[in-house]
């Protein structure tokens, strides 16, 4: 009540500002002349009875100012003042200001836009109740820190661990055929299978239906039970709530749908969004390796294990009992788990994992885009520095009529926080822009049948740091410029509009700014280079087999249920009848290809070369494989360097062979030739495999990648159900999709095609177009910040030049020459220049080392990228000092001796 | 310029709430009634009036009115609202708690112990 009464009157006092200032001047007017009435009416003058009524009231206007205290809304209307005050000033030089606004705008828009980038890679919590509290639990090897679990390993985690509220399982997501009804032919989408508790300890609850019970999660096959994603909801069912209910056929099987997952949880991963959830005890209808038993295999690790941290249960007390655990399995299954520990994670920690490359980029795009911020600030500062000295008189006389150095500096950093809000609103639709870019690649950086999507985007959070940005530019720029400005001496301020103190302090400030924009650019304009060439050099060492005249399409005969015989039987017609169609020189099946696509990892394989001295650490190495047919390497025309291609006299009844790269045959056989060597699988006295041939070393799966370590299997040995057709056509091979496609539909007509593509096309989006993202983006700062760069020395020369016309003016009249003004305007800008470059080419070192550590780890020193960089800054700047003061030598000492 | 002495803390709140409570005044009345009641016992500066109507009138316990005078003029009528005469109430029970309180210490006859 009270508190309503007195907003109403500091509103009526806010809103209606004039009424009530009116109304009390008429109040205190009112006891004036009732005061001086009573004064004449005891017999003073007219004039005296004033005098002694505004004693007795101590001043009609301080009596208004302690009044307009009482209304408590002082900092209120100082404010408003200030911001009134600001608008009209910036309005007065509305150049500058667009200008800076510009500025400030690319910055931040720069920043915004990769901190959205760093945030849904990094930072963005899981989409549940409580996030902080969701742990990971890997399993670790010597190769591989981030293992996955096998499903009975997952059960012994949930039943035996005390840390958590519930542990959770899923594997990867997952092509899987779906039809919404029987007859339909089915499509690939995404299916994740989940442990029956996945949304329950998740805490999350379905938009309409319920998810699962623990019971739907404990026989295997019995309950084909699924839950929607939100989207997928949407597309396929129109947001149909009477779904629930219906039968959905998933792989060749019925299920029930049973719930939809809320809009608030597109999934637990960054990328990927699952169409459909079904329970893991439904696995063999969407089993990945025949040959291992998911359920009951504690070696087939192919799920993810997630837990959540009971309350009051410290993160080390999960990893003490975590590590228990593991040595438990160590000792009870010796031969399985031998040398695997688990480790708990956070999600921190898993997104900025040593192993994962998308972060890193995300990293360096922030910093980069930090650096062209902060050319951004240093430039407005510098303008706002100029602007300030060229109001050194107004602020003189402010300062004389007694207004406070608090007040004035208040009140610049008004100016400078309007400047930074409109720079802010301004940065965030540049940031918009550049993720709707980025977007507009999307197809391009995530080549993928399944439901993925880049997770950048302009939310709430990513727009709460561009204002943040942007208040602590406003506070970066003005607060200098304020402070200096100030500082003025009143006496040589009144005098006159723009006065040049003496002072190496205020000068220091200007140089400062100028060799930081200058060390930034050059910086900035070292990492797009190197970046350039950094992915030019992996894609010139990539792939240099012919890459046209390849045509990809990938087969899952498990979306319609084959058995591996029915398996190996489409694969063999398949090859045999796409051979002999019109137009096609020759076909082969890989389970991958060279730049493998996303959605398929290479298979690693566990192996202990023979006669070899294993470190004493280790059971085993491992590799990461691809399976080929007997036609691989004559269709891709990769060269054998020794040895043999596999035959078709490699069978499943003949021993077991392999063909291996270079760079595998050179670490562990360097001195020897690796054909005829033998290595065996998992362990010492695992099943043998001979080295039989020694290829090329590509790049398997990026173009970044280091050599590595490479070995095929024969597809008639190692049996894979998923696979990729790959034809060579004689002419365009665009023309052989036509013929394909009969093939596959008189082989079965229900069979999917999957990611049909030409191998071009695929290496052309991966290669180049994909790098060419992350080349434009840093290029586009580099320039932007060359620019800033020059336009801020730019601006101080020729500032420099008008502030010293009269003093040039002097100097020429009493002889000097034009080189003589050159040298005296350039000068100091060169000296500039040449200490930002040797800051900058310090920083583009650093910058090279955490590139070369990061992504591309090429090592040594880019000497060319200095020998371009380098000179070409040297020649921009110089022009951006030259120009300015050119125009000083063309002063007339006549004019320059009038002037002001 | 040193200001006449103020009045105790408060207290021209309660001599304003009770001036009003009787009938509601413009300021130069308010004024006039003051000095009439205090006589020289108490110096208000007219300077603190207005600060502190205003400031009661923030506070909700006093309302203010625009009115006719009876000469004819418009002036800023203050009267007293429903929350005004609580907050009355209480300070005069208040002020009168501590006067009471206070005489009685003036009046102890000197030599009487505390437990008197």
């Amino acid at each position: 009540m009270r508190i309503a009464h007195s907003t109403r009157l500091k509103l009526r006092s806010i809103f209606q500002g004039r009424k009530v200032e009116s109304e009390l001047d008429e109040e205190l007017q009112f006891h004036l002349e009732n005061k001086i009435a009573e004064g004449v009416g005891a017999g003073l003058s007219e004039k005296a009875a004033r005098q002694a009524a505004m004693r007795a009231m101590d001043g009609l206007e301080q009596q208004k100012e302690r009044v307009r205290d009482t209304r408590g809304i002082h900092w209120l209307t100082d404010f408003t003042d200030d911001v009134r005050y600001a608008i009209r000033s910036l309005h007065r030089t509305i150049v500058l200001t667009a200008f800076v606004v510009l500025t400030l705008a690319v910055g931040i828009g720069m920043v915004s836009a990769t901190f959205s980038m760093l945030d849904a890679l990094i930072f963005r919590p899981y989409p549940v109740p409580h996030p902080g509290s969701v742990l990971t639990l890997v399993s670790t090897t010597h190769d591989n820190s981030y293992d996955n679990f096998s499903y009975r390993e997952y059960l012994d985690l949930r039943d035996k661990t005390t840390s958590y509220d519930g542990v959770i399982a899923y594997a990867d997501m997952q092509a899987v055929g779906f039809s919404a009804n029987p007859a339909a032919t089915p499509r690939v989408r995404g299916g994740m299978l989940v442990s029956g508790n996945f949304f329950q300890v998740l805490g999350v609850e379905p938009r309409i239906g319920r998810s699962f019970r623990a019971d739907e999660d404990q026989v295997p096959g019995r309950d084909a039970v699924v839950v929607l994603g939100p989207d997928f909801w949407r597309h396929e069912f129109a947001g149909d709530p009477s779904v629930l209910g219906r039968k959905v056929r998933l792989n060749g099987v019925d299920f029930t749908v049973i719930g939809i997952a809320p809009d608030s949880f597109p999934g637990l991963q960054i990328f990927g969004h699952p169409d459909f959830y079904m329970p893991m005890a439904m696995v063999r209808s969407f089993s990945t390796n025949p040959q291992k038993n998911f359920l009951e295999d504690r070696d087939d690790r192919e799920v993810n294990v997630k837990a959540r941290l009971k309350p009051g249960v410290t993160l080390q007390q999960a990893r003490n009992e975590l590590a228990v655990l593991a040595k438990n399995f160590e000792s009870e299954y010796p031969q399985l788990n031998r040398a695997r520990g688990a480790a708990v994670h956070s999600s921190f920690e898993m997104r900025t994992r040593a192993d994962d490359v998308n972060w890193k980029f995300g990293v360096i795009f922030v910093i980069l885009a930090l650096s062209v911020l902060l050319v951004a600030c240093t430039n407005v500062a510098g303008l706002l520095l100029s602007r300030a000295r060229s109001r050194t008189r107004e602020i003189a006389v402010r300062l004389a009529i007694g207004a406070g150095r608090f007040r004035i500096i208040r009140l610049l950093l008004t100016e400078s926080l309007i400047l930074a809000l409109l720079g802010g609103l301004g940065g965030i639709v540049i940031g918009y822009g550049i993720v709707q870019w980025f977007h507009s690649y999307q197809s391009v950086i995530l080549m993928s049948d399944l439901p993925v999507a880049i997770p950048f985007q302009m939310d709430a959070r990513a727009l709460l740091a561009s204002l943040a940005l942007a208040l602590l530019s406003a506070l970066l720029c003005g607060l200098a410029p304020a402070l200096q400005s100030t500082r003025a001496d009143l006496v040589n301020g009144l005098k006159s509009a723009d006065v040049d103190v003496p002072g190496r302090k205020r000068l220091w400030g200007r140089n400062v700014l100028v060799v930081a924009q200058v060390a930034a650019s050059l910086m900035l304009l070292t990492a797009a280079f190197l970046m350039v060439r950094g992915f030019q050099h992996g894609v010139l060492e990539s792939t240099n087999f012919p890459k046209d005249h390849l045509l990809l399409a990938s087969f899952d005969p498990r979306l319609i249920q084959y058995n591996p015989s029915q398996t190996k039987q489409f694969y063999k017609l398949l090859t045999e009848r796409v051979r002999s169609a019109p137009g096609v020189q020759d076909a082969t099946l890989t389970q991958n290809i060279p730049l493998g696509f996303d959605d398929y990892e290479f298979e690693p394989l566990a192996f202990v070369p023979e006669n070899f001295q294993m470190p004493r650490d280790r059971q085993n190495f491992s590799v990461l494989t691809d399976t080929v047919d007997e036609a691989y390497f004559r269709t891709m025309q990769l060269p054998i360097l020794h040895g043999r291609v596999f035959r078709e006299s490699d069978t499943s009844e003949t021993p077991r062979v392999a063909i291996v790269n270079e760079q595998f045959a050179k670490h562990y056989w360097p001195n020897a030739d690796a054909v005829g060597k033998r290595i065996r699988l998992d362990s010492a006295d695992g099943t043998p495999v001979e080295i039989v041939g020694v290829t090329q070393t590509l790049k398997y799966q990026a173009t970044m990648e280091t050599p590595m370590d490479f070995l095929y299997l024969p597809l008639a040995q190692h049996p894979v159900t998923r696979m990729t057709l790959t034809l060579r056509s004689a002419g365009d091979p665009l023309q052989s999709l036509g013929p394909l496609k009969d093939v596959v539909r008189s082989l079965d007509p229900n069979l999917p095609m999957l990611l049909t593509r030409t191998y071009e096309d695929y290496y052309i989006n991966k290669a180049v177009k994909g790098p060419s993202v992350a080349i434009n983006l840093v290029g586009a700062m580099g320039v932007v910040g060359m620019l800033l760069a020059v336009a801020g020395l730019y601006g101080l020369v020729a500032y420099n030049v008008s502030r010293r016309t009269r003093e040039i003016g002097i100097r020429m009249a009493i002889g000097a020459n034009r080189s003589d003004v050159l040298r005296l305007m350039m000068g100091k800008g060169l000296i500039l220049v040449g200490i930002g470059i040797a800051l900058g080419l310090g920083m583009g070192f650093a910058v090279e080392r955490l590139m070369n550590a990061m992504l591309f780890d090429s090592g040594g020193v880019d000497v060319l990228a200095y020998a371009t960089v380098v000179p070409a800054m040297l020649l921009i700047t110089v022009l951006a000092t030259y120009l300015p003061a050119r125009k000083a030598t063309q002063i007339a000492p006549t004019q320059a001796l009038r002037y002001e | 310029m040193s200001k006449p002495t103020d009045l105790v803390q408060g207290t021209l709140d309660l001599l304003l709430l009770k001036i009003l409570a009787l009938e509601p005044l413009h300021g130069w009345a308010i004024s006039l009634r003051l000095r009439a009641i205090s006589g020289d016992v108490l110096q208000v500066s007219e300077g603190s009036l207005y600060p502190a109507l205003h400031k009661l009138e923030q506070e909700g316990w006093i309302t203010a009115e625009w009115k006719q005078t009876e000469n004819n003029r418009r002036a800023k009528f203050y009267s007293l609202t429903r929350m005004g005469r609580q907050q009355l109430e209480s300070e005069a029970a208040n002020w009168h708690r501590l006067s009471t309180a206070i005489s009685q210490i003036v009046q102890l006859a000197e030599g009487q112990t505390s437990e008197a």
